[in-house]
């Protein structure tokens, strides 16, 4: 493995059931690197999120991370080494507060720091009392990133954080994305191509569950190039 | 109605309640966080009382016995979990349903090879009187009662106040996010199962004084933990509690007022609950399949 890369997937096959997902999936990620994964719905990006944090398992592949290989290890071990994903989903532990969603975050680590979560969203500060069920999308995001930072990961996963967020939000991510970038890699599925050609510095064009294009010119990440996979 | 035959009525409804929230915990929690039905708990519950019998037997104290009843059956419902459903976790609910059903029909076997078939008694612990409006009242029903309130304050605390507890509630409402953020959730699986076998050890010591100990009685109460859990809503504590009273009530004034009601009255109140409120009275529609 070369010394900057922090994440290397080979010929990573996935199936559920008899349903063959991923395709000889191949991808490398640097040490402080943005890459997106882009493609239509179903193209298998969440999986491939989901394989390399090991919630699922792969039929065959290898899954480097920094020299260790990831395949058959724990998904919350991995939390724990490192390499957290975040999911699309937005599902907060609702019945919750922020803080103790963030107390969880921190009992997984033993990183009772919180001024990193904070630096980055300070709305979450006044919000710390409030039950996560009530928080909006973009809070809720906030706080499912902020959860992350704790234990200082190496490298973020991140599916699809943009979805369904307004437009003020997504700005205020992209800067954290950017700021984020500094400490960690991250590895961002997104549909939203102004976001990724924002942050980027490559993308992987992901279709039909293979890997079809890698994109490493700067001026064709700002020109959207990607934008015919989706 | 007679006032007295009322008030005894109540109480001894309180006090069938309280057995049935203290064994109904454990098929709760068990559900909540790891999507199981938990049918061995019945077995736990039956060892509680044959555990409380033997040592009472030995040492003289009921409450040694209870005591002891709670330690075996944690014991115990730690094996099961180590050997047993570790390894069947991530099956299908109806395999894990019925996989339990067999635990609970070997234990009963087991329990007839050590104890035998016949029904045993086991004396109240204290046979004093207290007089609740001019109606006496066993005091042991009354302790009955107070010590599932306490277990109730207790598992509210543990799961409010405590980092474990807070684990567990965020896995009843999403056990792959908790592994995301780096929980080791199968700690938290042994740790629920050892809680829930406890509190069914100590539902069948408690119960023991106030029935005969016997085989089948793990399957004898069967359908109204049933009841009690899907009227609370599944994986709700507060839930548990209150339709534990419920049915206890049910039981108690139903043989009042008239006696085949006893059994019928409580599957009636469960169908029209259900149809009001589909998932129980306090349970969550993260639940909902």
């Amino acid at each position: 493995m070369p010394t900057d890369e922090i994440l290397a997937v080979e010929g990573l096959n996935v199936a559920y059931g008899e349903s063959k997902v991923l395709f000889d999936v191949s991808i490398h990620i640097n040490a402080n690197e943005i890459v997106s994964c882009v493609g239509r719905n179903g193209a298998g990006k969440s999986t491939l999120l989901r394989t390399i944090s090991g919630f699922v398992k792969p039929t065959s592949g290898t899954v480097m991370f920094a020299d260790t290989s990831l395949v058959g290890i724990k998904c919350y071990d991995i939390a724990r080494m490192g390499l957290k994903y975040i999911p699309q989903d937005k599902k907060v532990f609702s019945d919750l507060t922020v803080r103790e969603n963030l107390e969880l975050g921190s009992y997984a680590t033993q990183d009772y720091n919180w001024d990193k979560v904070t630096e980055y969203f300070p709305k979450l500060t006044l919000l710390m009392e409030r039950k996560a069920g009530y928080l909006s999308g973009g809070e809720r995001q906030m706080l499912m990133i902020g959860r992350a930072l704790l234990g200082d990961p190496k490298v973020l996963l991140v599916d699809e954080p943009t979805e369904g967020l307004a437009p003020s939000i997504v700005a205020q991510l992209q800067n954290v994305f950017l700021e984020l970038s500094k400490k960690a890699a991250l590895v961002i599925v997104e549909q939203n191509l102004s976001l990724v050609s924002a942050i980027s510095q490559r993308v992987y064009a992901v279709k039909e569950g293979r890997v079809v294009h890698e994109i490493s010119d700067e001026g064709e990440i700002k020109n959207n190039v990607c934008e015919k996979y989706l | 109605m007679d006032p007295q035959l009322l008030i005894s009525g109540v109480i001894f409804g309180l006090s069938i309640g309280s057995v049935f929230f203290l064994l109904s915990i454990g098929l709760s929690l068990c559900f909540g966080l790891m999507r199981i039905i938990s049918l061995d708990q019945l077995l736990y519950y039956a060892i509680g009382a044959y555990i409380t019998y033997t040592l009472y037997l030995v040492t003289g104290s009921v409450w040694i016995g209870v005591l002891g009843g709670m330690v075996i059956s944690g014991i115990v419902a730690f094996g099961v979990e180590r050997f047993i459903f570790l390894r069947i976790y991530e099956r299908d609910i109806t395999f894990t349903m019925i996989a339990s059903f067999g635990i609970l029909f070997a234990g009963v076997g087991a329990i007839k090879y050590i104890w035998g078939l016949a029904p045993l008694p086991v004396p109240s612990p204290i046979n004093a009187m207290a007089s609740i409006f001019g109606t006496e009242i066993p005091i042991y029903r009354l302790i009955v009662i107070v010590i599932s309130f306490l277990v109730y304050v207790s598992i509210w605390a543990f799961l409010n106040k405590t980092i474990t507890g807070k684990a567990i509630r965020a896995g009843i409402e999403n056990v792959e996010h908790v592994e995301g953020l780096g929980i080791n959730v199968y700690k938290l699986f042994t740790t629920t199962f050892i809680i829930s076998g406890v509190l069914s050890g100590l539902a069948g010591g408690l119960h023991a004084p106030l029935i005969m100990v016997d085989p089948q009685m793990g399957l004898e109460v069967l359908p109204f933990v049933f009841m009690v859990v899907i009227i609370g809503g599944l994986g709700s504590i507060k839930g548990t509690l209150v339709s534990a009273f419920i049915v206890g009530q049910v039981i108690s004034l139903g043989a009042i007022i008239y006696g085949p009601l006893a059994q019928m009255a409580p599957f009636a109140i469960m169908l029209l609950i259900l149809l009001i409120k589909p998932t129980g009275l306090y349970g969550s529609k993260m639940l909902k399949r």
